[in-house]
């Protein structure tokens, strides 16, 4: 298990699209395109330190900041619900033949609401892997 | 607003409590001892390493770790000492993994219906 340490507690998604890659970071970075699919209104400033608003209309807010942007590549940002720790969010773009694959990683903090005063505290990183697996395999079995 | 100030997630727990949890987990055979746990609650130390290729001394010890880390309480039934998982934190890593899943299924399905249409 030496590997553990390079582990992140993380949930990761990726989808293939029938778009070229430029268009595909457009649609990543471009706050009335991300208004379509991220959130029903998405302010973003596609810079490091930009400023990251997400609105759903059921009226939930989340702001964030944007932590990395490698032009056509990838773009990571953290972004939190009030009174809750921070996620970081990365967005990576691979081209593949025609198409362009987008692959997400959220690494996260618990739910503010949980009752584990010990895991809430934790900052969330390598060894988290381990329990995420641990937990697909008992609990969501 | 407090927020702005967090730091983003980093890949050091400060927390020993945290390091217990996920050292506990990071053992294959605890990991299986959890299992077995979640299928037998209640079970002892003599009933688990029935089913395992190690003593009951080896499972004492695990048994003991994964109590250090919270994992597991124990009680005492009489002469036996019989141990139960305490799911508490699993649930909730399970319930927020699939709910940010879940939430990017939904985000990724409307980023493709914008692109492809």
């Amino acid at each position: 298990m030496g590997c553990v340490s390079t582990l992140a507690h993380t949930v990761e998604r990726s989808v293939l699209l029938a778009a070229p890659a430029q268009r595909v970071w457009d649609a990543l970075t471009d706050a009335s395109l991300l208004s379509e699919w991220l959130a029903d209104e998405v302010q973003l400033e596609p810079w490091e330190g930009g400023e990251v608003v997400c609105r759903d209309e059921e009226g939930e807010e989340r702001r964030g900041e944007v932590r990395l942007v490698e032009e056509a590549e990838r773009i990571a940002f953290d972004w939190w619900r009030e009174g809750e720790a921070p996620s970081r969010v990365e967005l990576v773009i691979d081209a593949v033949g025609n198409e362009t694959r987008v692959t997400v990683i959220e690494s996260g903090a618990w739910p503010a609401a949980s009752p584990t005063p010990a895991l809430l505290a934790a900052t969330w990183g390598a060894r988290l892997r381990t329990l995420a697996l641990a937990l697909g395999r008992l609990v969501l079995a | 607003m407090s927020a702005p100030t967090a730091q983003p997630p980093s890949g050091d727990s400060a927390d020993p409590a945290v390091d217990a949890v996920f050292a506990a987990l990071a053992d294959p055979t605890r990991r299986h001892l959890v299992e077995l746990l979640a299928a037998a609650p209640g079970a002892t130390a003599t009933g688990l390493a029935a089913t395992l290729p190690i003593s009951r001394q080896a499972v004492a010890k695990h048994l003991a770790t994964l109590d250090q880390a919270g994992l597991v309480h124990s009680r005492r039934n009489g002469r036996e000492l019989r141990f139960e998982l305490e799911p508490r934190p699993l649930t909730d890593a399970a319930a927020w993994i699939a709910a940010v899943g879940g939430e990017w299924d939904g985000r990724l399905e409307r980023l493709r219906q914008l692109l492809e249409r």
